[in-house]
């Protein structure tokens, strides 16, 4: 697959000639998730990305949804070891994580009956403190909104192939596993 | 025109698949791609697993029943599969080590 960085990928739904949504969605409107992943060699700013996106799929703020659940990752400072973290690297399979990213995404915002996800993950280098992952998803209600962006943020760290190395005192250890939600330990988020 | 003996006998197609490894378990073998004929017919990934001798990357005593290492997955053109789905000639393999993103 051919891939410019950062890559990203709108949905077919998100096409202009798509329907838009309604003006008044309610529980009962069809539901058209519109998913946008990217990957990204170099920084993300999290806050940026996600009023770009917003701006996308909600250009009139007056009609569109009402919630907005966001979940920005970083960089930790240690070690699951608890040593000091020089960096973090991300390796993914080009191609393979890209569609595995919207695929659960799209079936996510599916099952919560959501209207837009957004998924951004970096690959590469990172220094500690610097956004790793970035998942935001907008629906009428707070509940889909915070449920969706929870699980998606779940799957994505356990579905998607991307794989963590910790690099401290010159020497990269490469994740055996992320910590459970709720757990404690590990680098990541 | 007499077909000469070679081709009087049946030959299985050459199947070609390319394997690829990701993150620890490239680095412990030492190798990310190759293209692999598998030595048995009906490959699988499993087959391929140890006709490449990828055990070794893995600690002793950690393979499933199955035969893969746990948290060892399989992908087959970019899909996960299972390790006994049947390769296809120009099938792409990979073995993806447990996955760690977020």
């Amino acid at each position: 697959m051919a891939m410019s960085w950062p890559f990203y990928r709108p949905s077919p739904e998100a096409e202009p000639r798509r329907p838009t949504m309604p003006s008044t969605p309610g529980p009962s409107h069809p539901t058209h998730p519109r998913v946008s992943i990217s990957l990204h060699p170099d920084p993300i700013a999290p806050f940026l990305l996600v009023e770009q996106w917003q701006a996308q799929v909600c250009p009139h703020s007056s009609d569109g949804p009402a919630a907005t659940s966001l979940f920005i990752g970083r960089v930790r400072g240690c070690t699951a070891a608890g040593l000091p973290l020089e960096a973090l690297e991300l390796e993914h399979y080009p191609g393979m994580s890209e569609w595995r990213l919207e695929e659960l995404a799209r079936a996510c915002a599916e099952r919560h009956g959501v209207q837009a996800v957004l998924a951004a993950h970096r690959v590469g280098r990172l220094p500690p403190g610097e956004p790793i992952v970035v998942v935001a998803v907008l629906a009428d209600r707070r509940g889909p909104a915070q449920r969706c962006c929870q699980e998606l943020l779940e799957a994505l760290k356990h579905e998607a192939p991307f794989w963590k190395r910790e690099w401290s005192l010159g020497v990269g250890t490469w994740v055996a596993g992320n910590t459970p939600l709720g757990g404690a330990g590990g680098m990541g988020t | 025109m007499p077909l000469s003996p070679a081709k009087d006998r049946f030959e299985a197609p050459t199947v070609t698949v390319r394997v690829r490894l990701f993150a620890s378990l490239r680095e412990a073998m030492g190798w990310g791609e190759q293209l692999v004929t598998p030595a048995v017919a009906n490959p699988t990934p499993l087959t391929l697993w140890r006709q490449l001798n990828l055990t070794v990357a893995w600690p002793p005593g950690s393979h499933s029943p199955e035969g893969l290492p746990g948290g060892v997955r399989v992908a087959i053109n970019q899909r996960f599969a299972p390790a006994d789905s049947p390769l296809a000639d120009g099938d792409e393999l990979a073995f993806l080590p447990p996955i760690t993103g977020g």
